[in-house]
């Protein structure tokens, strides 16, 4: 008792402390995380403050609210009106009184049009002055790695492309992990025998599955298809998916009507086979080949990568939590929860999963590298990504076509580089941290 | 042991089939029309829309040949309002509209006589010739009262009202078109031919909305087709030129209607040889290293092997190949070796022997396998590490070395074969390599592979080959998987299937 207050969680992070490189890696995905927020920012081709004939205006922060801001300023000589729309106006033209420019004064999907065709950090660039001469660039307006073929500035393409890979990684991981641990708890907890319901139970379900689909998808598929080409998609999908789950549920509730006779005799659902199988067969196939194959048929869209990627990366995830969980459910304090007669779903959530997470998180951590690499592929291939979107993999891709522009594959390349090793630094140390197994 | 053989064997079967039956799933929902893909001659927007008859039936041929005009698969699911033989519509644009159509109006008989109406409006386009207009409009002193410019026009733009009619179930863009084409056909009065038919499809569309029934799409229904369908004429055949995949032939591919099996053999051993040679090295290399840097565990060499293993462990294969592209064989740089392909065309002879081909190829070989060779060694090492410090820890090691063993033997006989458990795993995943091949490096070195075609089968929507591929290749892996079970029970005794 000389550890009062001892707690894993506790214990697991001091180990996880004195795992250095883990450490390190967990200061720079934080670091990169504050880059992917404040990416507009950073990176941005308006002043983030400056002074124009006498008005202060607030660009690269007023663009962000609305994009299309517009806003005039009196020149006090002539009496004329200049009207400037935010996000058109080329600010290093004007003659500003005073400037204050992002980091990278640069937006990823604007080309600079005087510096076209691959220039390198170290090459002569040039710029329009506010004279409208075409000088050499001031130190404080250079392209630092570089710009693509249309102009385009490098550094600012990899500052924006962090948002997607870490979005990438945190989206396609949570669908991931939801689907896994569900499953996977599941088929751990009940094996083939242990789920019993009555048979009324168990075929309303299979049948309220089946008309949910029905009604969620198949009778709302138009609907859905003409929401996400208008583009409020989402909403009509979360109401599809409440529709699925309200029909599932009120089919297991009016179950309850038909229990009598040969119905209500209780049958074992062999949720276990079903899992396994489930994912022998997504184990099967080559993942990067069917992800390709999927993103191949519907519309190019960075958020449908994530989902496609997320809903075929459960398997590794599904195949830990079943293992601990058949693991868990013969220990004392699982077995203590059922005979004192809580109910499965209280002893599943409450007693067995806590103690099941450990390795979870461990692989979902390898999981957001894997995530992260399958989306630079994509984006590498130049497959379900559109291409005004500007991602690590689609910098790495131009850089591949031109053979001078060395700048577009090593900046890219370290940046993805970077990202999967931190996350696979992450992982290793978290294993070491949460499983005392391990440890001698 | 045989039992549980032939347990696995029989799950093979319905795994097989689902995974083929994936595949089929995700192919059909490609919005691309293989049989328009094939005949490139008929042009949908441009040449007025005036698909001639012979066009239209070369179409309906080729269909019938790919087996596109069955239904896909034993049933279906839909509403009562759906219609149950739309699989007989040719054009996908059209199925999709009559799909979308009979959705809100709820009954599919009344749409199709719509629709049907609609198709014999654009049908009797074909009626109007051009210098007969020409030659009847004209005034009493035999002026013509259009040009053929404005008759040919005015012909084509009610063409392409009727076509884009057909390809829309949006209410607003309907009444929008009948509206126009109803001033076209009153201003222009040669075009009676069609303004009878188009009238009458007016009718039938008020018709079909005030009998409007949408209560049926909220009915579900199974609809039966039998085995008359596509999914089972791939497995079985169709008793006539197809023989179906049981007795080994996957169809023929949509781009270019070779068999895919010659396509699939053409290529395979190009991908075969670049996994089997890159796993060759692989073993050699990380075999000794994972050993040796686990017997000098915590040293100078086994810190820095480790973190040079890592390094490369996280390296993206592409960002790799790009590398080694651009260091060796870039013209400014160095030029060492060939940038793509596997072999000079002008220079290669297939009449050469094994190892005339062989020294040509070796320098295409070399930058690909380095590719393909160091993410799995890596890999390996790492496990090869794992494995063995774990083995070193155990009591039968302690005694081998307690009983004054050699270090030698005790490594090479006590530790190694009981280490090597891990590694067998990576050995299954060679089989499934070789036909899927690596997608990323064969596309950055334009490797004529398996990856690099099944790339462009996607890229091009060929299903037969898609689904081929898919099925193989989860064949395969679930070979790999049982050979590796096997090879653990032949390395460790201890392991028993019973």
């Amino acid at each position: 008792m000389e550890q009062r207050d001892f707690s894993f969680k506790k214990y697991a992070w001091q180990q996880f402390k004195k795992n250095k490189p883990a450490l390190i890696s967990l200061y720079i995905l934080i670091a990169l995380v504050f880059i992917a927020l404040f990416a507009p920012v950073i990176a941005n081709d308006q002043p983030l403050y400056c002074k124009y004939k006498g008005e202060t205006f607030y660009p690269a922060f007023s663009t962000l609210v609305n994009p299309s801001k517009l806003d005039s300023v009196v020149n006090p000589e002539t009496g004329l009106a200049e009207v400037l729309q935010f996000d058109i106006t080329d600010w290093r033209k004007l003659d500003l009184e005073k400037v204050m420019w992002a980091p990278i004064p640069y937006s990823p999907d604007k080309g600079d049009r005087y510096n076209r065709e691959y220039v390198s950090p170290f090459d002569e660039q040039r710029y329009k002055n506010s004279d409208n001469q075409i000088v050499a660039i001031p130190n404080r307006l250079r392209h630092i790695m570089g710009t693509d073929n249309i102009g385009r500035d490098l550094a600012s393409g990899l500052i924006h492309g962090t948002r997607i890979s870490l979005l990438v990684g945190v989206l396609a991981m949570g669908i991931a992990s939801i689907i896994g641990v569900f499953l996977g708890a599941l088929a751990g907890f009940f094996g083939d025998r242990n789920l019993l319901m009555p048979r009324s139970k168990y075929y309303f379900t299979l049948l309220g599955v089946f008309l949910a689909f029905f009604y969620g998808f198949g009778v709302r598929k138009y609907t859905l298809a003409n929401a996400f080409t208008s583009g409020n998609g989402i909403w009509e999908l979360v109401i599809s998916l409440i529709l699925i789950a309200a029909i599932i549920v009120g089919m297991r509730l009016l179950s309850i009507v038909f229990k009598f006779g040969w119905l209500a005799k209780e049958v074992s659902v062999p949720i276990d086979t079903f899992v396994s199988r489930g994912i022998e067969i997504l184990n099967s196939i080559p993942r990067l080949i069917l992800i390709i194959t999927i993103s191949a048929i519907f519309v190019r869209s960075i958020w449908l990568i994530m989902v496609i990627i997320g809903l075929t990366s459960w398997t590794g995830i599904a195949r830990f939590t079943r293992a601990e969980f058949l693991r868990i459910r013969e220990l004392e304090y699982v077995q203590a929860a059922k005979s004192l007669g809580y109910s499965n779903f209280r002893a599943i959530a409450k007693h067995a999963l806590p103690n099941a997470l450990a390795p979870v998180f461990v692989s979902i951590a390898f999981g957001v590298a894997s995530a992260i690499l399958i989306e630079s592929s994509l984006s590498f291939l130049g497959i379900g990504v559109p291409d005004d979107v500007v991602t690590w993999g689609s910098l790495l891709n131009l850089g591949r076509q031109e053979f001078e522009a060395w700048w577009l594959v090593m900046f890219p390349g370290f940046a993805i580089f970077l990202t999967i090793t931190i996350y696979n630094l992450i992982g290793e140390g978290l294993r070491d941290a949460l499983d005392p197994r391990l440890k001698s | 042991m045989l039992k549980y053989l032939a347990k696995r064997i029989l799950i093979f079967i319905p795994t097989l089939l689902a995974i083929s039956l994936l595949a089929f799933i995700i192919s059909i929902s490609a919005p691309a029309d293989p049989v328009e893909k094939l005949s490139s001659s008929a042009d949908k927007e441009g040449a007025a829309n005036q698909q001639s008859n012979a066009t239209k039936k070369t179409k309906q041929e080729l269909r019938k040949k790919l087996g596109l005009d069955l239904p896909v698969f034993y049933f279906s699911f839909g509403s009562i309002s759906d219609c149950d033989t739309l699989y007989r519509v040719a054009d996908k644009d059209h199925s999709a509209c009559l799909a979308e159509l009979s959705n809100y109006y709820g009954n599919w008989e009344d749409v199709s006589s719509y629709f049907h109406q609609l198709n014999v409006a654009q049908l009797s386009h074909s009626k109007l010739i051009l210098d007969d207009i020409f030659e009847m409009n004209k005034d009493a002193e035999g002026r013509p009262n259009y040009s053929k410019n404005e008759i040919n026009d005015v012909i084509t733009e009610s063409n392409f009202e009727i076509n884009s009619m057909l390809e829309t179930a949006n209410p607003n863009v309907i009444a929008s078109k009948f509206s126009s084409l109803d001033t076209l056909y009153s201003n222009y009065a040669f075009l009676s031919p069609i303004k009878k038919e188009f009238e009458q499809s007016k009718l039938l569309y008020n018709d079909m909305l005030s009998k409007q029934s949408s209560w049926k799409s909220y009915i579900p229904k199974i609809i039966w087709y039998g085995s008359k369908n596509q999914y089972h004429f791939w497995l079985f055949g169709d008793g006539e030129q197809r023989k179906g995949v049981v007795r080994g032939d996957f169809g023929f591919s949509y781009i270019d209607s070779q068999p895919i099996n010659t396509k699939i053999w053409s290529k395979v051993w190009i991908s075969f040889s670049f996994s089997l040679l890159s796993v060759l090295f692989a073993y050699l290399v990380s075999i000794p290293l994972g050993i040796y840097s686990a017997y000098k565990k915590d040293t100078k060499f086994d810190r820095i092997t480790s973190i040079v293993v890592f390094v490369l462990y996280s390296m993206p294969s592409f960002f790799i190949g790009v590398l080694l592209l651009y260091t060796f064989a870039n013209p400014d740089t160095l030029r060492w070796f060939p940038v793509s392909g596997i072999q000079d065309p002008t220079l290669y002879d297939p009449s050469w022997s094994f190892f005339e081909k062989a020294a040509h190829r070796a320098p295409y070989f070399i930058l690909p396998l380095i590719t393909y060779t160091y993410s799995s060694f890596a890999f390996l090492s790492r496990i090869m590490r794992v494995g063995v410090i774990d083995v070193f820890g155990q009591d039968y090691i302690r005694t081998a070395r307690a009983k004054g063993l050699g270090e030698g033997k005790v490594v090479m006989k006590h530790a190694l074969r009981n280490s090597l458990l891990p590694i067998i795993t990576v050995f299954a995943n060679i089989f499934p390599l070789a036909i899927g091949g690596s997608v990323i490096i064969e596309t950055i070195f334009t490797i004529p592979g398996m990856g690099f075609e099944i790339y462009s089968s996607i890229l091009n929507s060929d299903y037969p080959m898609i689904v081929a591929v898919f099925t193989i290749i989860g064949f395969l892996t679930m070979i790999g998987y049982l050979v590796a079970d096997i090879l653990y029970a032949v390395v460790d005794p201890r392991i028993s299937y019973k």
